[in-house]
């Protein structure tokens, strides 16, 4: 029997069920369940699409995760270790201090892997401290994680301008145009200048 | 829901930025490719892309 995906939408949270997981569903919700456990963060950019079933995979998967203390991060870093390595800092005092706290992302991928792999960086603008703290809750299968809010994430794919970027928003607006808060979309496309990448792409 | 204060300068440097470290990382990237087995970079691949 084909499993279909079907999404349940409320203001705090989106269920999605049956979702045949991919690699890289499988990947993030591994990298998650850790995370979940140490510190609050948001999923943002390509894999949000990916995730409501965009057609396309990405090597990569974009967190922004809240400043923690080194104490913190060290133990996720070493919880981290059992399963994932950093492959582009060497020890945990590099990646916090060298790369982290200096504004630079750092990258997690399984274990003797290289792809995928996921971008964990701290807030840098006030934008992405207004994701983390409007973040959405997606329960799918058994597993939850946090993703950003979608009327940002359409607005900002636009921003960033690409055909893959405007196509990710026009899947996600497809998706949920009944659902999310138009108003803020609006908001933000003005706020952004995105209005008019709006209305010739996804209207 | 309170709006955050977006300054598209700021943004824009960030987009730039954000840019130069995923250009570094397809560098490192390919360093690793050239001195790993084509059986152990393309099972990888393989895996992400079926």
């Amino acid at each position: 029997m084909i499993k279909k995906m079907e999404l349940e939408y409320s203001k705090n949270e989106i269920l999605i069920k049956n979702k045949n997981l991919s690699s890289l569903d499988k990947f993030a919700i591994d990298f998650t369940s850790i995370l979940n456990r140490y510190a609050k963060y948001v999923i943002v950019s390509g894999y949000v699409a990916i995730l409501f079933g965009r057609n396309r995979t990405s090597e990569d998967i974009d967190i922004i995760v809240e400043k923690i203390s080194f104490n913190k991060f060290n133990s996720f870093w070493v919880e981290s270790s059992k399963h994932f390595e950093c492959i582009n800092a060497n020890t945990v005092k590099t990646a916090y201090q060298e790369y982290l706290s200096s504004g630079v992302a750092i990258r997690f991928s399984k274990k003797n892997s290289f792809i995928p792999n996921i971008e964990f960086k701290f807030p840098k603008v006030e934008l992405d401290s207004w994701t983390l703290k409007n973040r959405k809750k997606v329960k799918i299968n058994n597993h939850q994680l946090f993703i950003s809010p979608l009327e940002l994430q359409i607005s900002y794919k636009l921003f960033l301008g690409s055909e893959k970027d405007i196509e990710d928003a026009r899947h996600t607006y497809r998706l949920f145009q009944d659902k999310i808060d138009i108003d803020l979309l609006d908001e933000f496309n003005k706020k952004l200048k995105t209005d008019e990448l709006f209305n010739r792409y996804l209207k | 829901m309170k709006m955050p204060d977006i300054d598209l300068k700021e943004l824009k440097k960030q987009k730039e930025e954000n840019f130069r470290q995923r250009l570094e990382f397809i560098d490192k990237y390919v360093e690793w490719l050239k001195k790993t087995p084509n059986k152990k970079w393309s099972k990888q691949q393989k895996e992400l892309i079926d």
